[in-house]
């Protein structure tokens, strides 16, 4: 019986598809195969024992796919753009300091057919379904959904999880005339972009400024650029959603 | 041979001045206003209401549609040669005696209109009426009525009024809605081992059931043949269907899982005699 360990695994990049392809992850397997002059089938089973089945019809005799991680929004349904990080342990920030540090974030994998230039979201998987889950941050009324995560410092870029987590550098200000704790952070992902080599990937940073506004303290997050010569991935767009079938006038 | 045609249509009078010629541009006026209401009406609907809130924009294609129909409406009046001043005369005193009659009808109305101004709910909410134990989703609030489709996929009238004045409970406002269920365990089992066991499947087998807030455990009674413990769990408002329903088949594995006994209703009977 293999293990994981002894199973090698296939890397992010750009695969051509001329016949047939396999393409294994931890715990899933993607297969494509040639069933006709212009069609391929694309065939998915994964942890859950989940089947996904498509055929692809082309133009030419062959196809391009792109495997690149992306934001891990897709599990177990996408219902938000919101991440909330929750740090395994807690940082102290003493008044008018900074640090800088990274952490991992979960990712997912996304499958893109290559056309001219154009990447078109086929599928998606995700490596770690069982810490993918979602989290509320504030009133159940008014609070936001977020997809949650309990993260673990990584010590730079290259400490990525292969296929489960990327890393990512955040940066903390504490603009306040009194120390802080901060022990969880809930920011937009949807502006972050995924960087990969091989299978590592890394994701945009974000700063968090403590500050003063009015008379409430509060944490204000930006996104920042990572500045890498990994390759950006391609951004992962839901497409079973949002086009209808006209049938017919009323 | 037409002009001759039309010319003893506007001979044959019906009554007073009102001749079938006159009655037929009549006719023709208003069947043309009908049809440019309606095709006024789907090319709203193509071109510009997909842009807007739904429920705004059928208030919008019925104010389209009803406005271009009295507009026909006072072309063919005018066509006719009838003078509507006396009408409005008669119409005030006509306007109580229909008041009495279709009270009703003006509450219907008149609550349909409070409904669009205050909007409890929208197109598409899940709504629950308990009052009238109906649940479903809003499908519009028209001008006397408002429609749900319930969840056995039929489709309910209710009239403005009782609509409007019912408590109406919205199932999709908030952002996230708890599923409850309730267990009994027996008196020799440890309630710590099964909270734990109950928790781990949830989080385990229950990817919709949220993180944070945790899910939460009550002993909720000390009970005749069971300890009864209330299970809480938070999912996403969409998602009652991947919670509520699977929650008691995932707490009923734990527990068999591990041995722990869910207990028939028992009564002791004591014999005084011995």
């Amino acid at each position: 019986m293999s293990t994981d360990s002894e199973i090698s695994f296939s890397n992010f990049g750009i695969y051509d598809v001329e016949d047939n392809l396999e393409l294994t992850f931890p715990d899933s397997e993607i297969k494509f195969e040639k069933i006709g002059e212009n069609a391929f089938s694309y065939f998915r089973k994964n942890s859950e024992g989940k089947i996904i089945e498509k055929m692809i019809p082309v133009k030419s005799n062959s196809i391009k796919i792109e495997v690149a991680p992306i934001r891990p929004l897709n599990h177990p349904a996408r219902r938000t753009g919101y991440v909330f990080l929750k740090f395994d342990k807690d940082i102290y920030l003493s008044e008018n300091s900074a640090a800088s540090i990274f952490v991992h974030c979960p990712i997912e994998i996304g499958l893109f057919l290559i056309h001219d230039s154009n990447r078109e979201s086929l599928d998606w998987i995700t490596c770690n379904p069982l810490n993918s889950r979602f989290g509320l941050y504030g009133s159940p009324d008014t609070g936001t959904l977020c997809k949650y995560a309990e993260v673990s410092l990584a010590t730079d870029y290259s400490d990525s999880i292969p296929y489960i987590e990327g890393v990512m550098k955040i940066v903390i200000e504490n603009t306040l005339s009194t120390g802080q704790t901060v022990s969880k952070v809930i920011f937009p992902i949807t502006d972050n972009s995924l960087y990969y080599d091989d299978s590592k990937a890394i994701i945009d940073g974000i700063k968090i400024t403590l500050k003063k506004r009015a008379v409430v303290s509060v944490a204000d997050v930006k996104t920042t650029l990572v500045e890498t010569d990994w390759i950006k991935s391609p951004t992962w767009e839901d497409t079973t959603v949002g086009s209808s079938m006209e049938m017919g006038l009323e | 041979m037409p002009v001759e045609f039309l010319q003893s249509l506007s001979e044959m009078q019906i009554i007073g001045g009102l001749t079938v010629l006159s009655l037929l541009i009549g006719g023709l006026i208003m069947a043309g206003g009908f049809v440019i209401a309606k095709i006024v009406k789907l090319l709203f609907y193509k071109y510009y209401a997909p842009t807007l809130p739904k429920d705004t924009a059928q208030n919008i294609s019925k104010l389209i549609y009803y406005g271009i129909i009295v507009i026909s409406f006072l072309g063919f009046t005018s066509s006719q040669g009838i003078d509507l001043s006396g009408i409005m005369v008669a119409g005030g005193i006509f306007a109580v005696v229909i008041g009495f009659a279709t009270q009703s009808v003006v509450s219907n109305l008149i609550s349909g209109v409070f409904l669009i101004i205050e909007k409890p709910a929208k197109h598409g909410d899940t709504i629950q009426l308990p009052d009238m134990d109906i649940s479903g989703s809003l499908l519009d609030i028209g001008t006397f009525s408002s429609r749900i489709r319930k969840f056995d996929g039929t489709v309910i009238r209710i009239p403005n009024e009782k609509f409007f004045t019912s408590n109406i409970r919205s199932l999709t406002e908030s952002t996230v809605r708890r599923a409850e269920a309730i267990v009994g365990i027996s008196y020799n089992d440890d309630i710590e081992t099964a909270i734990t066991v109950i928790k781990k499947e949830i989080l385990l087998n229950m990817p919709f059931v949220l993180r944070v807030p945790e899910p939460e455990f009550r002993v909720e009674e000390l009970g005749d043949s069971s300890v009864n413990i209330q299970v809480l769990v938070w999912h996403p408002r969409d998602d009652w269907s991947q919670a509520q329903p699977i929650l008691l088949t995932n707490i009923k594995r734990a527990l068999d899982k591990t041995g722990i006994e869910i207990p028939f209703p028992q009564r002791v009977i004591w014999d005084a005699k011995k």
